[in-house]
């Protein structure tokens, strides 16, 4: 078998938008080992700031029959990362030991060659430390010695109202995540460049469950 | 993508540079026909500033110029880390081959390697972006060849006017040659140019807000990428221009990089008003500062899919 993968599995069909993964990141990161999570102008017109997880919205169909999708995205910590061979230092790189990828804040001298050579918008430029950042699954919480447990998990994850966000090790045919996705179908972004995301997505089947009670009924 | 002035400077300077040190040695392997002060005193140490220039731009692109060293370790695999070993290794080779002209010392080992060097200098700058294979408008061969060619067309250009400021009778009958090619130079170009445009605007798309959302055979929409007042992605990757300001700036490629210049030259050799050839030069170089601008803003990321709507 091949090495741990840790990711994240996320559930398009409990996802309500709340973002309270995106504050929830932003609050431990902010204060955590990849820290600060700069922000610009916070009290201005156009406030701008570094985040590692975003939620978006998207509209599928056409009226009346249209659906409301909330889309959170991070970095997918791809087995075949395209950010991490073209970077010129080493900064960027990928752990064996669980798949994460990770900077160096160290070594990054900000001439932000991964962002271009990621697909997904997945990486960000903090303005004022002039370095790439990007989520980092936790990885300072994921390993903690002094958190408890049960808190041993991402903060997105800890923080979905809706428990939208399964983390685990996609190599590990016992775990959760690996089972959602092979029961549920879960799928990977723009599988049509090879970076073989390792999180995945579960795909809504919200109205199958609604055409199913209607012929229960 | 968002264009940038560092790496706009940076490529066509370099290009430059590379272009007119590439044709020195090339003359001086094949008949040793420019003498040693023309090289000594004026070719070679305008190339080595210019590749000085180019390297002080490339260094405005960083967030971390004092680390730029580096940028080194990676050449096993980046092709921006071997480039950054090239360049100095290039400045390095150009010195010495100033250092011999200057001495009036000949040494036919430094020409060849001069020309490997340029050669190499270019593939690594070209591979940076040709590498990238979902901006599919960069991920094809023409890039390299467009890099090249307008190097080399930039580098003859320079070539012809700092001869023109030699004051040295021997080398007069050279401008003919120096119209002639410089003309072939361009058409080539404006080719390699057409080309890439055509394909560009052929171009389908490999990815689509379906596959970057993974919801298929169904309309779909943004309604909201999460963010109000913009993020480094909606910076970096838009270059926020209309297409009336696109399609001007296409008309000046055009003239200002290709048709003015040949019409110049053709001009220049038919009336042997070689005086022009500087003139040439400087709207050659307007044009190829413009060429390298679009370069950029005509690349199409697909993170761009993510970032449509505000709300």
């Amino acid at each position: 078998m091949k090495n741990k993968q840790l990711a994240l599995v996320i559930d398009l069909n409990v996802c309500v938008g709340c973002h309270a993964c995106v504050t929830s990141c932003k609050e431990w990161n902010t204060q955590g080992s990849a820290g600060p999570l700069t922000d610009l102008h916070a009290y201005g017109e156009n406030p701008t700031g570094t985040f590692f997880n975003r939620v978006q919205t998207y509209e599928t169909g056409s009226f009346p029959n249209t659906q409301t999708i909330h889309f959170p995205k991070s970095c997918l910590h791809c087995e075949e990362p395209p950010c991490v061979p073209v970077c010129p230092t080493g900064a960027s790189y990928k752990r064996a030991e669980d798949g994460i990828v990770l900077v160096d804040y160290d070594k990054c001298i900000g001439c932000k060659y991964c962002s271009w050579a990621c697909p997904y918008g997945a990486r960000e430029l903090d303005e004022e430390r002039q370095v790439m950042t990007k989520c980092t699954l936790c990885v300072d919480r994921i390993y903690s010695e002094t958190l408890p447990e049960a808190e041993r998990k991402p903060a997105c994850v800890m923080a979905c109202p809706t428990s939208a966000r399964i983390f685990g090790d996609v190599h590990d045919p016992e775990s959760e995540a690996s089972k959602t996705i092979a029961n549920r179908g879960g799928y990977a972004l723009m599988p049509e460049w090879e970076t073989i995301p390792a999180n995945h997505y579960l795909p809504r089947s919200i109205t199958e469950t609604i055409a199913a009670v209607k012929e229960e009924n | 993508m968002q264009p940038n002035f560092s790496l706009v400077f940076f490529t066509t300077l370099a290009g430059m540079a590379q272009g007119l040190i590439f044709f020195i040695a090339t003359l001086k392997l094949i008949g040793n026909a420019l003498p040693n002060d023309f090289l000594g005193f004026l070719a070679l140490p305008f190339g080595i500033v210019l590749l000085g220039l180019s390297l002080i731009a490339s260094f405005f692109h960083l967030g971390h110029p004092e680390r730029a060293w580096r940028a080194a370790h990676m050449w096993r695999t980046s092709w921006l880390s071997r480039e950054v070993i090239v360049l100095p290794l290039f400045m390095a080779a150009a010195a010495l081959a100033w250092f011999f002209s200057i001495t009036n010392q000949s040494n036919n080992l430094i020409w060849p390697i001069l020309i490997l060097l340029s050669i190499a200098l270019w593939v690594c700058t070209a591979q940076i972006y040709q590498c990238i294979r979902f901006i599919q408008e960069w991920a094809h061969p023409l890039t390299m060849v467009n890099f090249i060619a307008l190097g080399l067309t930039s580098g003859w250009l320079l070539l012809g006017s700092l001869l023109l400021f030699w004051p040295d009778t021997i080398l007069q009958p050279s401008f003919q040659l120096i119209c002639h090619l410089g003309i072939l130079l361009l058409f080539v170009c404006l080719t390699i140019k057409l080309t890439i445009w055509k394909r560009n605007k052929n171009l389908r798309p490999k990815s689509t807000l379906n596959s970057a959302i993974g919801i298929r055979q169904v309309s779909i929409r943004q309604t909201s990428m999460g963010l109000m007042g913009g993020s480094f992605n909606t910076r970096e990757f838009f270059h926020n221009q209309t297409e009336t300001v696109l399609s001007n700036l296409r008309k000046i490629i055009f003239f200002g990089a290709y048709l003015i210049p040949i019409l110049l030259l053709i001009y220049a050799a038919q009336s042997s008003s070689y005086g022009l050839i500087p003139a040439v030069l400087l709207i050659h170089y307007c044009g190829l500062m413009s060429e390298r601008w679009m370069f950029f803003a005509e690349a199409n990321h697909p993170q761009n899919l993510y970032y449509q709507r505000i709300s």
